[in-house]
């Protein structure tokens, strides 16, 4: 598979070219696109994303402390913005026109015009941050979580502490059987990653499913399994997990839309760009940017 | 995860990193006059309208903003005070969790996830830890 360079003029100071379209995924697909925030230097390219801002967003940026704080969270409202825009759905061809809500348990969703005879598309996205990658998951129809972590990470208390306070006694069963402490961090972060990511797809706030209430199972393929129900591995939700970049963690939790023959799960079929709005887009899926550590995955 | 928060510090059992002016707030019946002699901020409460309730010690405030600055390496001398949000700071959801851990640890307090997922300032934790402390 090759990969699809669209390299424009760095003049920014006229206005911005127009973003490269994609088509919305299938009900199948997953789309990841993602920015490397240190990619990103120019700073008329940064005055450009922080106009494609409503006032209360571009407020938020600039109440975050220092300046890696300020870019990473306007590449985020950028990336999930302009990625939106690319779908061109109903001609929303600008992503300073998208309006984002929050369902009732805070969780963000697109808030699309309701006009005569537009029936908005069940398009579902997630977006993870951290100082050094800004992530954004999309699907058609199927709830989606996604969370980045470096690869590196590590927690100011140990991590065991940690696991026995916060996780359930079968992931800290997990983590002390690992002997080397530098692949029980990754390990721990990993985790959390997953767990993370499930409770985003779920939507309902991280008080509702507590990280002691729920196992995620990672031995022969990613589950998820409730306390409260611990004879069926909940099947409504599949997982991801990919190493970007050799450096980062990206977990994926989706909720499961079909299966195969006898309810065996399809893998997920993963489509993953790199992106610096407006400027470039690389279509990394397949290449060892983006490698599958865990989950069924299949890229595209 | 265990539900029970700590009982009043009024047990002598209790850990001993509830500081000794906390314990003697705690003991009275009443924090809605100021106590005299000490340097921290007098407690508020009223009754009805406004509801002004329980603004935390300074002590208490300045022992999470330590707490804070630690878990997210920030210079001794940031200026982090009550209003300062974890999320403005650099917290990720793993830092908010690990705060939370380290104000459990320092207070000797569980908090519960309803909980942990409403705090999001300085000002609001030290407020929560109070609670828990004076049950």
């Amino acid at each position: 598979m090759n990969p699809h360079y669209c390299c424009l003029s760095r003049n920014f100071s006229a206005a911005l070219p127009p973003l490269l379209p994609v088509q919305l995924p299938s009900r199948m697909e997953t789309h990841l696109w993602y920015v490397v925030p240190d990619e990103v230097k120019s700073a008329p390219l940064l005055s450009k994303y922080m106009e494609l801002l409503p006032q209360y967003e571009r407020d938020h940026v600039l109440g975050f402390r220092g300046d890696q704080l300020q870019k990473s969270a306007l590449l985020a409202r950028t990336l999930v913005r302009t990625t939106i825009a690319r779908y061109q759905v109903d001609d929303h061809l600008d992503p300073r026109s998208l309006r984002f809500k929050r369902n009732i348990h805070g969780k963000p969703e697109v808030e699309w015009e309701t006009k005569d005879g537009f029936c908005p598309p069940p398009l579902q996205f997630n977006i993870s941050h951290t100082s050094s990658l800004v992530a954004c998951g999309v699907t058609m129809n199927s709830l989606i979580g996604i969370d980045v972590e470096e690869k590196r990470r590590r927690t100011k208390n140990n991590i065991l502490a940690f696991a026995k306070r916060y996780f359930t006694a079968h992931e800290v069963e997990h983590l002390n059987a690992i002997p080397d402490s530098e692949l029980q961090q990754q390990e721990f972060i990993k985790l959390w990653t997953l767990k993370e990511a499930y409770v985003k797809a779920l939507g309902k706030g991280f008080s509702s499913s507590p990280f002691n209430t729920f196992t995620i199972r990672a031995s022969s393929g990613i589950a998820v399994e409730t306390l409260d129900s611990p004879q069926n591995l909940t099947n409504n939700w599949q997982f991801a997990l990919l190493e970007l970049m050799g450096s980062h963690y990206v977990a994926i939790c989706l909720e499961r839309q079909e299966t195969g023959g006898a309810g065996k799960a399809l893998p997920i079929k993963l489509t993953a760009r790199k992106t610096i709005p407006f400027v470039e887009d690389e279509l990394v899926s397949g290449t060892n940017a983006v490698v599958t550590i865990g989950g069924s995955v299949t890229q595209f | 995860m265990a539900s029970i928060t700590r009982a009043s510090v009024s047990m002598p059992s209790l850990s001993t990193s509830v500081n000794q002016s906390q314990r003697r707030i705690s003991g009275m019946n009443s924090v809605s006059f100021p106590v005299s002699g000490r340097s921290m901020i007098p407690s508020l409460r009223l009754q009805r309208g406004l509801q002004v309730c329980c603004a935390a010690k300074q002590e208490t405030v300045d022992k999470v903003v330590a707490i804070v600055k630690k878990q997210l390496a920030l210079p001794a001398d940031a200026a982090v005070n009550g209003e300062s949000k974890f999320a403005a700071l650099g917290a990720d959801s793993l830092d908010t969790v690990e705060i939370v851990m380290g104000l459990e640890e320092e207070f000797d307090i569980t908090v519960e996830e309803e909980s942990a997922q409403s705090i999001t300032t300085v000002q609001e934790a030290a407020d929560m830890i109070e609670k828990l402390v004076e049950k």
